[in-house]
């Protein structure tokens, strides 16, 4: 059975630019381009993509905090735009961003605050409040104010406010953003063991880290400028290009020059780097070098296998994040 | 339904009770607000005082059958009060949770929109209502205020039918500030033009008759006037049962008004993308 459905799910924004004598220039972005896609009862399904993707737009529209222009998503059975009221009561959210949370506020008040408007009565707010600042191990300073807490605390805060009512369905928009490695090691965890084998939640999150993606989730889909490229499991993407090597060349000056290689090239601060996905990447070098010298100045060639990201650039053309390395 | 209507009642409550914790956390600002109205309402008194050379003002005894000006001053003042909570307290809430940055999850919750609105309309009557409990002590101390105790109870009753207008206000303001940058310009001229056209500190009579005639649709005019009849038996243009009719009316007006507009706005955020923006 299918959690969510997403049909055909688009959404425009209208970027206001400069003011000009009596107008104003507008920019009209396409944040969803006829998204659709399913999600499993029970998968932990992965968006991957870099800045401006689309997935903070995908999760919005899928928690009715957005209306979509065009198509719908279906979510265990309630229409999005039909019944946002029904979707709500059987979704846990966090949307991105630090201040989703009131700062003045103590973790146990934060919590107690939505666990009325999520319909908990007091009892059974105070026992899973317990239950989830013992399993966040916050317990000791739940009557902290929240702006004391490091921003990992918080993000668990986060987390243990998306489930309170504990929800079918969570969807989890970059979860492990900017964290100290302990906390996204904790959080991973928790939302693979805790919340999607133990307790058999469907979850959807978005990331930009493809090393969250491939080691958390059943299938990932790459999302690019609001389209969808591609929804499979890491394995078989991977092995759609197994048979292939990355030929990775750091270099200095123009290598305008490589074109015919299907080359991917991304210009860093103080350097070019170079990348040629090949089936025998031995073969090639000799020329790839040559004329990279010819023009620029070699700083080192590596070869490696191709990670996931190496597919996402292949069937993309752009990089995952910009500050890659 | 009946699950439902519990679940409700307890966000309301959980949204009043979270507004208070977040508010005395900023305990001098807290105080400040307590007392800052006596600053507005104290010049008044002594201006009065000092123009009529006491208190009493046969001016004012001739045009609304009661010459004791402290007492009208002060009850004006102190019930127009309640404007402050339908303009400021309940307009802001919202802009304020988009302050905090918490309004997209709030909003991603399963209550519908009048239960957010509800929960601001308690905390900022109840906040209100601890500034006029405030007021009236220091003024009476002050002062000494003769009232009719008999006038208290009807006097409430009449604040809470006047308060179903304001509520209304409010939540047209509360929607307006997510749309406009500027929305408190909007609730700036609204406030100041209906503190101009009630009978606070002066009577109906001494305004421009097309300000007059405005007046007249204000529940504000309908409200003081009403309580002051009451407490110290100002003489009104209109009987007490057709006050409490026009007042229900604007009520019902304003508030199908206010929900239109915050639904129109509502739907116009979740279009563009504008919640949470701030
Ligand atoms: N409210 C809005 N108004 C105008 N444009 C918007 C709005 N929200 C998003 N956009 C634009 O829509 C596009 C998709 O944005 P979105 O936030 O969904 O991307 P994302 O994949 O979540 O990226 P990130 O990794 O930066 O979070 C971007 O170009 C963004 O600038
Ligand atoms: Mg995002």
């Amino acid at each position: 059975m299918d959690h969510i459905v997403v049909s055909n799910l688009t959404k425009k924004f209208i970027k206001k630019g400069k003011r000009r004598f009596l107008t104003r220039e507008k920019e009209e972005i396409l944040a969803l381009d006829h998204i659709s896609l399913r999600v499993k009862k029970g998968e932990l399904f992965g968006l991957l993509g870099p800045n401006g993707a689309g997935k903070t737009t995908l999760v919005k529209c899928l928690a009715t905090l957005l209306i979509p222009d065009e198509g719908t998503a279906v979510i265990d059975g309630y229409d999005i735009i039909e019944d946002p009221i029904s979707v709500r009561k059987i979704l846990g959210i966090t949307t991105g961003g630090e201040r989703t949370l009131y700062w003045k506020l103590s973790a146990r008040d934060n919590l107690k605050y939505f666990a009325s408007l999520y319909g908990l009565s007091s009892k059974e707010a105070e026992e899973r409040i317990d239950y989830l600042l013992n399993i966040m191990d916050l317990k000791e300073k739940q009557h902290q104010r929240l702006e004391k807490y490091s921003t990992g605390m918080r993000q668990k805060v986060s987390i243990a406010r998306a489930i309170l009512h504990d929800p079918k369905i969570i969807l989890l928009d970059e979860p492990t953003l900017g964290l100290d490695p302990s906390f996204s090691m904790f959080l991973r965890s928790f939302i693979k063991n805790e919340l999607n084998r133990k307790e058999g939640k469907t979850i959807l999150l978005t990331t930009h880290y493809m090393e969250e993606a491939d080691q958390l989730c059943d299938r990932i889909a790459f999302v690019n400028k609001g389209k969808l490229i591609v929804v499979d499991t890491s394995k078989n993407l991977k092995r759609s290009v197994s048979k292939n090597e990355v030929l990775e060349i750091k270099c200095v000056g123009n290598v305008e020059n490589l074109v015919g290689f299907n080359a991917y090239m991304e210009n860093k601060r103080d350097y070019t780097k170079v990348k040629i996905l090949h089936e025998n990447t031995e073969e090639i070098m000799d020329d790839v070098l040559k004329i990279i010298k010819e023009k620029a100045k070699i700083l080192s060639v590596n070869v490696k296998r191709p990670t996931l990201e190496d597919v996402f650039i292949h069937l993309t053309g752009s990089e995952l994040r910009d500050d890659y390395e | 339904m009946k699950m439902n209507l519990r679940h409700y009642l307890r966000a309301i409550n959980a949204e009043n009770i979270k507004e208070w914790k977040i508010e005395l956390t900023y305990r001098v600002d807290f105080i400040r607000g307590l007392f800052e109205p006596l600053f507005y309402v104290l010049p008044a008194i002594l201006y009065g005082m000092a123009i009529v050379g006491g208190r009493y003002s046969e001016n004012l005894e001739k045009l609304t059958g009661t010459g004791n000006l402290i007492t009208y001053t002060v009850i004006g003042y102190v019930f127009m009060g309640f404007l402050e909570t339908a303009v400021w307290g309940m307009g802001f809430a919202l802009r304020k949770e988009q302050w905090y940055g918490t309004i997209e999850q709030v909003f991603a919750a399963p209550v519908p929109r009048w239960v957010y609105v509800m929960g601001m309309a308690l905390h900022s009557t109840m906040h209100q209502g601890l500034i006029i409990i405030m007021q009236s002590v220091v003024i009476y101390f002050i002062f000494g205020l003769v009232l009719d105790i008999s006038g208290i109870l009807p006097s409430l009753l009449i604040i809470g039918i006047m308060m179903i207008s304001l509520y209304g206000l409010g939540i047209l303001l509360s929607s307006l500030v997510l749309i406009f940058k500027e929305g408190w310009i909007i609730s700036e001229i609204l406030y100041s033009f209906m503190i101009i056209v009630t009978p606070i500190a002066y009577p109906l009579a001494v305004l421009p008759s097309i300000l007059q005639k405005i007046s007249m649709y204000m529940p504000t005019t309908y409200g003081i006037s009403t309580i002051r009849h009451f407490l110290i038996g100002e003489s009104l243009g209109f009987s007490v049962f057709d006050a409490v009719l026009r007042l229900l009316a604007i009520g019902v007006l304003w508030v199908i008004f206010g929900l239109f507009i915050f639904n129109i706005v509502d739907r116009r955020v979740r279009n563009k993308g504008e919640l949470g923006t701030y």
